[in-house]
Formats: C-alpha cells, sequence, structure tokens
C-alpha cells in the first residue's frame, strides 16, 4: 500500500493522496484523474506516471487492472519547439 | 432504477454544471444526466477564458458583462480553487489598415460602458515588451478573466451537490418520455427512467441529435478547434493576447490580414493565454469537419508560425501537447438559450460555441430564473430557439 505522501506524477508533482481524492470525486479512468490533478499532464506526458495512476485506480475502485487503458495519445509524440513545428513539412 | 426530479439537466460540461448549481440554489430538486465523466467533452478541450472583448458590441458584450460579474460571485462562493485570474485581456493590431477598424472596434466598446484602452506606438511595447515589434496598437478590456475550465466544472458539480442536486455520470439519455399531449415527463436513460416537468439539454454540439428525437430542429453544428500547449516556460506575456484577426476569424470574413490562404481556410487566428501552472495555450483554429475530434498536424503547423508572428521569442520553447475540440457553432454567433414551445417542459441551453465558459454564469442563471418564474437578468429575446425558424442560415 502506497503512502498518501508518495509523489507519483514527477513532472508536476502530485501524490497517491491526490489522486485517491480524485477518485473519491469521480474520476473513474486515467483521464478523469489527469484533469482534476494534472497527473500525466507535464513534459514526459504521463510516461512515467501512467501505469502507477492505473494501477491505484484498479486498487480504490476494486476492480482488475486489466480494465484500465491510457489515456488518449495526444500530438507531439515528443515535445517540439514552436520553431521546429513552424517549419514544419509544408513550411 | 426509477428517480424523479423537478428539473432534469442533460450534459455535463460547463453550461450543464452551471444549469444544476444556479437551479439548486433555488431549492429546485435537480438530477443531472451525462453520458461520460463531467468535463469530459468541449469543457475539456478549450481554454478558459472569461472574455468580453471579443464580444459584438451590443447585446452580446452587455451579455458577457453580465456574466463576468456572476463568475465573480462563484469564484468566492464556490468552495473549489478556480484557478481564475483577473488580469484583463489584449487584442494586438498589426498594421495601420488594420488599425482603423480597431480603433473603431475600441470606440464602441468604450462608448458602451466597457473598461477598455487603446495603447499606439511606444506604448504597447511599455505594455507588452515581447511582441513583435512591427506592432502597432493593443485593445486592453481590463474586466477579462481566465481560468481552469475542469476545476470550473468540477467547482460547480460539487456545489450543486452540496446544495441537493444528483448527479450521474456514465449515463445516457436513451429517450425522452412525454403525456398524450406531448409534455416532456422524464427520460429514459442507460440506469433507468427519471421522472421530471422540465427538462434542459446543454449537450453542446450532441444537442441537435437528442432534439431531432422529439421533433425539434436546432441549427447548431460542430466546429473544430485546436490547441497548442507549451511547457512551463517564461511567459512572452503578462495576460491574454488575442489578435486582432482573431475578430474578423470569428465573425466571418478574415480579409484583410496578409496571410499565407491555408491560414484563411482553417480560420487560423493567435491566441495566447498564460495558465497559473506556468504553461501557456496557444490557439486557434475553426473548422466544420463533423465530429472529427483528431488532431491535424497541418493545422498546428500553420497555428505554430502564425504564433512566431506575434512572439517571435517563443521559438525554442516546447510544445508538449496539442488537443482539438468541437466547438458548438450556431448561424448568429449566440447561443441558444430557450424554452422550446413546440415541446413543452423543454428547454435548450447550447450553441455557445468559443464564449462557453465565459457565458456558462448567464446561461445558468437564465435558465433557472426561467424555470423558477423569476424575471430574468437581461433579455432573452435574442437567445430563443425560434427566431431560427423560417430563416435559412448558411453555415460558412
Amino acid at each position: 500500500m502506497m503512502d498518501d505522501d508518495t509523489i507519483v506524477c514527477r513532472c508536476e508533482e502530485v501524490t497517491v493522496g491526490q489522486i485517491r481524492q480524485a477518485i473519491r470525486e469521480g474520476a473513474a479512468d486515467v483521464t478523469g484523474v489527469k484533469r482534476r490533478t494534472r497527473a500525466g499532464m507535464g513534459l514526459c506526458q504521463g510516461r512515467t506516471c501512467e501505469k502507477i495512476v492505473m494501477r491505484i485506480l484498479a486498487q480504490e475502485l476494486g476492480k482488475p487492472l486489466s480494465e484500465f487503458a491510457p489515456a488518449t495519445v495526444r500530438p507531439p509524440v515528443q515535445p517540439i519547439t514552436f520553431g521546429l513545428l513552424a517549419e514544419g513539412t509544408d513550411g | 432504477m426509477a428517480s424523479a426530479a423537478d428539473v432534469i439537466v442533460v450534459g455535463g460540461g460547463v453550461i450543464g454544471s452551471a444549469i444544476a448549481y444556479y437551479l439548486s440554489q433555488e431549492g429546485t430538486k435537480v438530477a443531472l444526466v451525462e453520458r461520460g465523466d463531467v468535463a469530459s467533452g468541449t469543457s475539456s478541450a478549450c481554454d478558459g477564458n472569461i472574455l468580453v472583448i471579443d464580444k459584438m458590441p451590443g447585446y452580446d458584450s452587455q451579455l458577457a458583462l453580465k456574466s463576468q460579474e456572476l463568475l465573480a460571485e462563484l469564484v468566492e462562493s464556490l468552495d473549489y480553487d478556480l484557478e481564475y485570474a483577473q488580469r484583463g485581456s489584449v487584442l494586438v493590431v498589426e498594421d495601420e489598415k488594420q488599425a482603423q477598424v480597431a480603433r473603431d472596434w475600441f470606440t464602441r466598446q468604450k462608448d458602451a460602458g466597457l473598461p477598455m484602452r487603446y495603447l499606439e506606438g511606444k506604448e504597447v511595447f511599455e505594455d507588452e515588451p515581447l511582441l513583435a515589434h512591427d506592432m502597432v496598437g493593443l485593445v486592453e478590456c481590463a474586466s477579462d478573466a481566465s481560468l481552469n475550465p475542469m476545476a470550473f466544472v468540477y467547482g460547480l458539480i460539487s456545489g450543486a451537490r452540496r446544495a441537493g442536486a444528483m448527479i450521474h455520470p456514465f449515463t445516457e439519455v436513451t429517450g425522452f418520455l412525454q403525456d398524450s399531449t406531448g409534455v416532456v415527463r422524464g427520460v429514459e436513460t442507460t440506469h433507468g427512467t427519471i421522472s421530471a416537468d422540465k427538462v434542459v439539454l446543454a449537450a453542446g454540439v450532441w444537442t441537435p441529435g437528442l432534439a431531432a428525437t422529439v421533433g425539434v430542429n436546432v441549427p447548431i453544428k460542430p466546429r473544430k478547434g485546436h490547441i497548442l500547449v507549451a511547457e512551463r516556460s517564461p511567459h512572452p506575456a503578462r495576460r491574454k493576447v488575442q489578435e486582432f484577426g482573431y475578430l474578423l476569424a470569428k465573425f466571418g470574413g478574415t480579409e484583410g490580414r496578409s496571410v499565407e490562404p491555408d491560414m484563411d481556410r482553417y480560420g487560423v487566428a493567435m491566441v495566447f493565454e498564460p495558465t497559473e501552472h506556468g504553461n501557456f495555450l496557444i490557439g486557434s483554429s475553426r473548422e466544420f469537419v463533423g465530429f472529427d475530434q483528431r488532431c491535424n498536424h497541418h493545422v498546428l503547423e500553420l497555428m505554430a508560425r502564425r504564433a512566431l508572428r506575434f512572439f517571435p521569442t517563443i521559438r525554442d520553447i516546447r510544445v508538449i501537447r496539442t488537443y482539438a475540440g468541437l466547438r458548438p457553432y450556431t448561424p448568429d454567433h449566440l447561443p441558444i438559450v430557450s424554452p422550446v414551445p413546440t415541446v413543452p417542459g423543454l428547454y435548450i441551453a447550447a450553441g455557445h460555441e468559443g464564449d462557453g465558459i465565459g457565458l456558462a454564469p448567464i446561461t445558468g442563471r437564465l435558465i433557472a430564473q426561467m424555470i423558477v418564474g423569476e424575471p430574468t437578468a437581461v433579455a432573452t429575446e435574442p437567445l430563443r430557439i425560434d427566431r431560427f425558424v423560417n430563416k435559412e442560415h448558411k453555415g460558412e
């Protein structure tokens, strides 16, 4: 059992306790947790924390881990500067 | 499961949540039904503007101003951190030709009593030093504000719940109950029947599909808009900045800008919004592509190019995420906040396009006043659904 003070999302410094609170408020999946806590909204876009968030969801909601999918993948695949994006493929 | 309420609100985005909040404050028994999580559609794929500056002078801007006043009260009364910041906002003017239109816009808004200023020449760069050096003017509205739209929904929902509202997420409406004369008696859902004498459709771009099942034609179309999210970084401006050409893109007719043709084609206009967490958002685009919510990479490139036109210093800042949302467009750019004359007991509150976050407070208040039978805070004639009857509106 993880401690409430443990940081799960390192980019946005979101703790286990905050994620549990979000689930109590109605978050039912990774995206619901993300919208309520910012977990997964930082520079790494959930690469580090997403699995752990899924595990906390499974524990708190008493469901098998296999019922939880990763959040919707949003471009870019990796962070890209405004300058490079503006040059683009058609710029 | 069968249950009963005074009013059923269909839709758990910002509009439905505001309606549920204001109705529950009046002591009305509310049931809110949302097919997904609350704040999971358009209200989670937008920015968080509470603006007067981009409204048409007249009814449109007065409605927005009233909503700003209500929002300031909500910031105090909702027990939730909305990440609200009232820093004002500016429209940036690119050249002398645009400046003539912008000065006229400014004068009309100021004469209507809005807290506006016009800055030109050196004043522009004393105010926002990182703007491109050839900008010629700024129109400022001091009352404009921003917040986190998802936190706003969660705050309204928890306020409504505390006042007794029943919130049913992950529950989809599958049909309407009507008596033999057509009067609304409730809804059927994936989790059972809820009976009520009033039903409010607040389902944004999904409203026409629901309304059609009771024979009501709602002229709302999904209009896709993209947003780029920048990493935490020094901000190139201290508050919301939009290019003056955004107004042209919003109200149709982008003539007057010298931009590559695809920027006009996709309605690309620069919108910058700082967030409370140190990131910033870059908008905007507008296109009619049905319910396709995928990001169009070509449009993202156009938006990055347009942003660099106004803020050359962000060249090396990284974009960490992009998303697109479906804005509920109406042909005359005003929302529908109205009873439905042909179906007694049915109301519609939808069609706010890019103004839903800002207009949610006044929309919630107006629907609550209509339902409990109080005089409304502003005239609601321009928001009635029957304004579209017998008029042929062609989309842009």
